[in-house]
This record gives C-alpha cells, structure tokens and sequence, in this order.
C-alpha cells in the first residue's frame, strides 16, 4: 500500500514530467536531424568539390566524436567563447547535428541508388540540376532511405536520455534523482525502461505507417 | 525549299584514347526522319546524346533553327533542350510518378505551366499514344511498350522542334514493337522531325527520308533509303544491311 501511495505520489508526476521533456527533446532533434541529413547527404552526392569535401567533414565530426563529448563540448565548452547555451537548447543542438551526420549517410546510399536514366531523362527534358534533385530524385531516395532513417530515429530516441548528462533533466534524470532518493533503483529504472521501450514501439509503428503512406508499385519490398 | 532546323557540324567526342566520334556532321530539314543504323559501338548512341549535350561533345558545333547553342550557358542548354525530345532504349520514366504525372512534370516544372493546364495536356497526349486508360498506373504496373509511348508522350508534351531516338524498340519484346513503331510513324506523318538510331530496317526503308550508315565514330555512307539498302557502295554497309534484314527485316 505505501508502494503504492509511493508509486502514486511522487513516482508517476516526476516520470511524467519527466517524459514531456524527453519528448520535447526527441521531436525537434528527430525533425532537424532529418533535414540536415537531407541537405548534407544531398551536397555529398550532388555538390561541388569544396561543398562535398565540407559537407564529408561535418559527416566525420559529428559522426566520430562521443555525442556525450560532443554535448560537453556545446554546454561546458562553448562559454569559453561567451556563448551561453541553456542545457534544453544545447541538448537539441547537440542531438541534431549527431542525428543529421547519420542520416546523411542514409540518404547518400539512397540517392547513389537511384539509376541514372532518371537524370538523363529529366535533363532531356530541360530541368536544372536543382529542380531535378527536388522533383525526381529526393522524392524516389527518400523512400529508399527511409527505413535507414527510422533506424537512426529510434536511436535517438535513446540516446537523448544524454541530455541528463548537461542537466537537462528528462525522464532518465528524474528517474536518477527518484531512485537516489529512495534507493528503489530496480523499480524505477524498470518502469523508465519500459517508458523508452514504448516509446520506441510508438514511434516504429509511427515510422511504419509512414512507409506505408509512400509506398508506390515498383518501390515495394521484394518478397522471395 | 528544305527548312533547316537541326545542323550539327564535325561533332566529336573522345573516352581516354578511344575515339567514339569522330567529326560527324549532320543537316536536319523540316518533317525529316533520319534514321541513323550501324554496328554497336559505332557512335549512334554518343551522337545521339551529344546533339542534346547529355554527352558533352570535345569538338563541333550545333544550330537550332540557325542559332548557335551555347551549352556552357546553363540557361541556354535548359532552353534548348525543351525544344529536343529524347527517347532512351530504356524508357527512363520516372519510377515515383504516375504516367499523367511523367508526362505533366516537365510542363509543371521546367515550362512552368499551371498544374490544371498541364493535366489536360498530359492527358491529351497520352490519348495521342493510345493510352487513355492508363493514365493513374505507375511505370511498374505498364509493360515496355506502354512505357516507351508514356516517354514518347512526354517528350511531345514539351512541343519538341525535334525529336532524338536512341533505338526505342530495342528493349522490347517482339509483339510490343509494333505498337511503338505505329506512334512513331503516325508522329511522321504528322510532320515531326526526327533522328532515330534503330535496327528496324524494314520500317526505315519504308519512312526513312535518309539512312545514315555509321562506323568507328563516323559516317561512312548516307543515302536515301533504296539507295542505302540495295545500291550501298560501300561493302561495309551492304554486308552490315543484308545481316540485320535478316533479322528484323521480313515483317513489314
């Protein structure tokens, strides 16, 4: 019964509160990540030499470096040079860029895979190279991609329990200041994790769907 | 009086060492239908792509309409290339769109035409082709003919000076030659002016206004059709006309 009133009464209004914040990490990070990949896996594919050799050091930064080096970096690092980032601001900083340095890499094997009749054939008909990536090349990759992506979503989804590390506190730190408090860490770390697991099962049924929506004969999976 | 429209002139173009093309020259008049046969790896195909400058050519120069084209200039190539039609062996549609929509894209897009306005001439041209009913399918859901009359729609949709055709029929199966070969005839019956690479004999000898022998990157023979394929003077395009009669030259 005191479990319970435990459970109840501080437990379930900390994780909540907790969980909104998470969310508030995971959705914008989810959504400039993806259009960072965009753009940069775009540039590494399509750009100049100089646009291609910057956009492949952005993909080795952010991709080489520990995301919780990379979070430090943004929170502790940055006052050095007078900049002050708040802990929520340098969180979605910090998970974007690591996000769009992944999906970058999706979406630059997607667009290599597109077959180069469909160039030659939109540049037959007179389009420039920028109308010709928006209109038929970025609209036939992404759906190649996009199961890569949703990996890389999902991921993040996890990863932004990091965000606790630069006191932006979601639901992993509340769960931390929970369980130090009461030392019932066994209990609370369960119910945290199965709050990520739904989470993710969520957002791969979220992620689904959306496959479903784009999918077009000729770019189905291939049952054998 | 024959009307120039497409002049191209010592138009070459090497890989490496290999030459593919070597100096070929070429005056296309009004309602013309020039069909350009040959071995493979004679340069057709590179001829071909050069004209529209998908291949950059090393040398040459081409007129439109006896204005030089400055492909350097971005502007200037997008322009003339509307004015090009282009037809691949393998219909290049695009995978994501429906046939209306291939064939409305490049008015939307490049012409920037209003959608609404667009639609009803993709629909219309694709009437032209035979395909009414087919408008809402997907290239998958379309068999090799019905494509390569959607990529024949779209490309008339851009109301082409000219029209390139880079062997249409080769990637078919025998029974759907036919219905491609119908849209191009009618196309030349309606004056369309045309450069076709096919090895479709007996329908170039019957529409053909010259046949263009090509050989190691150049033009070793050109003629009108009973000139090329019965009087050729050049041993290489008798031998190379009498093969590929005997393979696609009985049905008329």
């Amino acid at each position: 019964m005191e479990e319970w009133l435990y459970i109840q009464n501080e437990v379930y209004p900390a994780l909540l509160k907790g969980f909104w914040v998470s969310l508030a990490l995971i959705v914008p990070s989810a959504i400039f990540g993806l259009v960072i990949g965009i753009i940069v896996g775009v540039l590494r594919v399509y750009g100049n030499r100089p646009v291609m050799a910057a956009a492949n050091a952005f993909v080795v930064l952010f991709r080489g470096i520990p995301l919780v080096v990379q979070l430090f970096i943004w929170y502790f690092g940055l006052p050095y040079i007078k900049i002050y980032l708040a802990p929520f601001v340098a969180a979605v900083l910090g998970f974007s860029l690591c996000s769009g340095a992944y999906h970058s890499e999706y979406v630059r094997g997607a667009l290599m895979s597109i077959r180069r009749g469909q160039m030659l054939a939109a540049q037959s008909l007179g389009f420039s190279k920028v109308k010709m990536i928006f209109s038929i090349i970025l609209p036939q990759a992404i759906r190649r991609a996009l199961p890569g992506c949703g990996n890389e979503i999902i991921y993040l989804i996890k990863y932004s329990s990091l965000a606790y590390m630069i006191t932006c506190v979601e639901l992993t730190g509340e769960g931390k200041i929970l369980a130090s408090n009461s030392f019932k860490y066994t209990e609370i770390f369960l119910i945290i994790g199965a709050c990520y697991l739904a989470m993710t099962s969520v957002a791969s049924l979220l992620l689904s769907r959306v496959e479903d929506r784009l999918r077009l004969p000729g770019f189905e999976h291939q049952r054998i | 009086m024959p009307e120039p429209i497409l002049r191209i002139e010592n138009v070459s173009k090497r890989y490496g060492k290999k030459e593919v093309l070597r100096g070929a020259s070429l005056t296309v008049n009004k309602g013309d239908l020039k069909i350009l046969i040959g071995p493979s790896g004679a340069g057709k195909s590179t001829l071909l792509q050069c004209i529209n400058f998908l291949v950059r050519p090393d040398e040459g120069r081409i007129w439109l309409e006896e204005k030089e084209v400055h492909y350097a200039h971005k502007r200037d190539l997008y322009a003339y290339r509307q004015k090009v039609g282009m037809i691949f062996q393998d219909f290049n549609l695009f995978d994501h769109l429906t046939a209306l929509e291939n064939v409305r894209i490049g008015m939307v897009k490049v012409k920037g035409m209003a959608k609404a306005q667009a639609g009803e001439r993709a629909v219309a041209e694709l009437e032209r082709v035979g395909l009414k009913e087919h408008t809402q399918k997907y290239p998958a859901q379309l068999s090799g003919g019905q494509k390569q009359r959607v990529s024949i729609a779209r490309a008339l949709a851009m109301d082409p000076k000219v029209m390139l055709l880079d062997e249409p029929t080769s990637a078919l199966d025998p029974e759907l030659i036919g219905e491609v070969l119908a849209v191009i005839r009618d196309l030349g019956e309606n004056g369309m002016t045309m450069i076709m690479a096919t090895h479709q004999i007996a329908f170039a000898g019957s529409l053909a206004s010259e046949i263009i022998f090509m050989e190691d990157g150049r033009i070793s023979e050109r003629g009108t059709p009973e000139k090329i394929l019965f009087q050729a003077e050049n041993a290489r395009t008798r031998e190379f006309c009498a093969k590929i009669a005997e393979f696609y030259g009985e049905k008329r």
